[in-house]
């Protein structure tokens, strides 16, 4: 069974922190990995390709040195390698025109205001890796009881 | 599914084990085999058997792999055209006969594996022009509002369409209906258990009531030929009650072990009937081929000629275009053509025949014989896949039915095919039995241990019913 990759990147230490430790009950099934900047993001990625793993899910910050969170997610969308990526902005300074960018350009899968809940980013990561398990064609019974159902449902539909 | 099995077994053994026994078998001397005048071809089969039960019980690759490595490698070691190295004895005595290399290809589009792409062609087609979830719509009305009533609706619903539908893309479409009702009911409530759990039961016994119901009884089918032939409306009129009977113990059982707590419940299904040219053309090709089905040879077509008439029908309007094409389960078809490819290997070679012979089978009861090889088949089924199942155990049993006498006032190989088939489908009592039992179980709505308690019960008093089943028609004189 592959293990899948969710990468969390945020420069505030304390965030990030907070992010992982939240997502903490998935770490049974998904590998989550972090990062403290886009850069960062990029190198990482580009590694867990060159050994054949899976980007699945990226949560990213906005507001961060160098390459903003925007700037990094239409990055990644446009590499044909992480065409099946799902994407999260968890952010609480975008302005309104990053967040037309985030949904045009980088096409965001969701967007979280901060503060947020950790019932619902759960929920959320799961519902995108469950869509990612079936975009690439993996075996769903490997992952079966950890997926969302209801995505489980309409995508064998 | 896969996830449950790994742990019982380190990954290590999963492997090796499938792979040392047959190559073992593969290597010992002919004199080391406990059988008088066994060829070299037939101990290739032996390992080959071997090695495709180990993989289907062990999983150490998909099921489906499991049958192209079949395929391929009776194509390299027992065929005409195999390996040269391994064909330098032909034509000695102790080599034994070499099947020809286009009858094993042939077994991927043999007339079973056309019986089920036509089902496949209808399934998609209703899916597709919205035809199941409207008559399960339409269907599910009478049932009114009590959750009991309801369950029955649901349940009769889940079994008439997997009797022609796939059994997991059935539990898929009710489970998708039924969640968004569950999630209303109280948390402790063993309602939630009960619609979760009646849909795979329904699904599980729904598929044993046609030919294309579910693939054990299509290789079942294989091997009634000749004198023991079944058509697909005789297969309905036993298959039919059967389900009938089950259904409703099934309903009851679970009615008694989780009493809902909700006293109404409402199913909520937004859709409704397509009039577009190309969805009556689906409606009334899904008609004609059932009708078809059901009057058996008066009109001169088999079950497999009729099957074809919707894979043309909907290929010619356009229904079903080449990107529906590409999400036929190719796996499942795969999966019964190696089962296929085994049973010719034993026949063909005259292997069946010669182990069955060389047991002592007629100083056996012939009822310890039917009971033996009908628990074995429950409780394979109940640990892995039902087809895989069948196409181990259905060769043997032809083989067995063919040449054991003492079984013959039972209802000879018609009996103990037929009451092998059902129990193959009533293997339902872990999350790993079938697919739909893995989906029910993914809801969280029911605990292991609860369909443990259904399907031990079901599985046990379906195979007594299917004993009670072929008593009656050997009575009546319809098995010969």
């Amino acid at each position: 069974m592959d293990k899948l990759n969710i990468i969390c990147v945020d420069d505030q230490q304390e965030v990030l922190s907070a992010v992982l430790q939240d997502l903490q009950p998935l770490a049974q099934w998904l590998n989550i990995e972090e990062c403290e900047s886009a850069d960062e993001v990029l190198e990482l990625i580009e590694e867990l390709d060159a050994e054949g793993e899976m980007v699945a899910v990226i949560i990213s910050d906005h507001v961060m040195p160098g390459k903003t969170g925007v700037e990094l997610l239409t990055e990644i969308a446009s590499d044909h390698r992480f065409i099946q990526t799902r994407k999260v902005l968890l952010t609480g300074q975008a302005t309104h025109t990053d967040t037309i960018n985030a949904i045009n350009k980088a096409g965001i899968d969701h967007y979280f205001e901060k503060p947020w809940q950790a019932e619902q980013l759960i929920e959320c990561v799961r519902t995108l890796v469950t869509k990612y398990i079936f975009d690439r064609g993996l075996d769903y019974t490997h992952y079966q009881i950890h997926l969302d159902q209801n995505v489980v449902f309409s995508q064998l539909r | 599914m896969g996830g449950d099995k790994n742990s019982i077994m380190h990954p290590y053994l999963k492997v090796t084990i499938p792979l040392v026994v047959p190559l073992l078998i593969l290597l010992a001397p002919l004199s080391a085999f406990p059988i008088e005048g066994i060829t070299i071809v037939q101990q290739r089969v032996i390992a080959i058997f071997f090695l495709a039960a180990l993989c289907w019980v062990f999983e150490p690759i998909p099921i489906y792999a499991t049958s192209v490595v079949i395929i391929v490698l009776q194509l390299l070691l027992v065929s005409n055209k195999g390996i040269l190295l391994f064909r330098l004895d032909e034509g000695q005595a102790h080599f034994g006969e070499l099947l020809p290399y286009n009858e094993i290809m042939a077994t991927f589009a043999s007339p079973i594996i056309m019986l089920f792409l036509g089902g496949f062609f209808l399934a998609m087609a209703a899916t597709k022009y919205r035809l199941d979830i409207n008559l399960a719509r339409v269907l599910l009305k009478p049932f009114g509002e009590n959750p009991k009533h309801v369950m029955l609706g649901l349940m009769l619903i889940t079994g008439i369409f997997s009797m022609f539908m796939s059994n997991t893309a059935t539990t898929v479409m009710m489970l998708s209906i039924l969640t968004p009702v569950i999630a209303v009911f109280g948390p402790q409530d063993p309602g939630k258990t009960a619609f979760a759990l009646c849909i795979p039961v329904a699904a599980n016994i729904g598929g044993i009531g046609t030919p294309i119901g579910t693939p054990p009884n299509a290789i079942a089918l294989k091997y009634l030929t000749g004198d023991n032939l079944i058509t697909f409306g005789e297969w309905m009129t036993f298959g039919i009650p059967f389900v009938a009977i089950m259904m409703t113990l099934a309903w009851l059982l679970i009615n008694a072990l989780f009493k809902s707590e909700q006293t109404k419940i409402k199913i909520n299904i937004k859709s409704r009937f397509l009039k577009t040219p190309k969805a009556i053309v689906v409606y009334l090709t899904f008609a004609l081929t059932i009708v078809l089905w059901l009057m058996g040879s008066t009109h001169g077509m088999n079950a497999y000629t009729v099957a074809m008439i919707p894979v043309a029908l909907f290929s010619i309007t356009g229904i079903i275009t080449k990107e529906d094409l590409k999400k036929i389960s190719w796996d499942v078809l795969w999966l019964v053509s190696g089962g296929i490819a085994l049973g010719l290997a034993l026949d063909k070679t005259g292997l069946a025949q010669l182990v069955v012979n060389s047991i002592p089978f007629a100083q056996f009861s012939p009822y310890m014989v039917l009971f033996g090889a009908t628990l074995l088949c429950l409780l394979m089924a109940n640990f892995m896949s039902h087809t895989a199942t069948a196409n181990l155990l259905m060769p043997i049993m032809a083989a067995l039915g063919t040449s054991m006498t003492s079984l013959a006032p039972l209802g000879g190989e018609m009996t103990l095919i037929l009451t092998v088939t059902f129990a193959a489908s009533l293997g339902m009592s872990l999350p790993i039995s079938t697919p739909p039992n893995a989906l029910a179980h993914a809801t969280g709505h029911v605990q292991s241990h609860q369909m443990a308690r259904v399907g031990m019960v079901l599985g046990v008093v379906g195979v007594l019913l299917s004993f009670v089943m072929v008593w009656i028609l050997n009575i009546a004189g319809y098995i010969r």
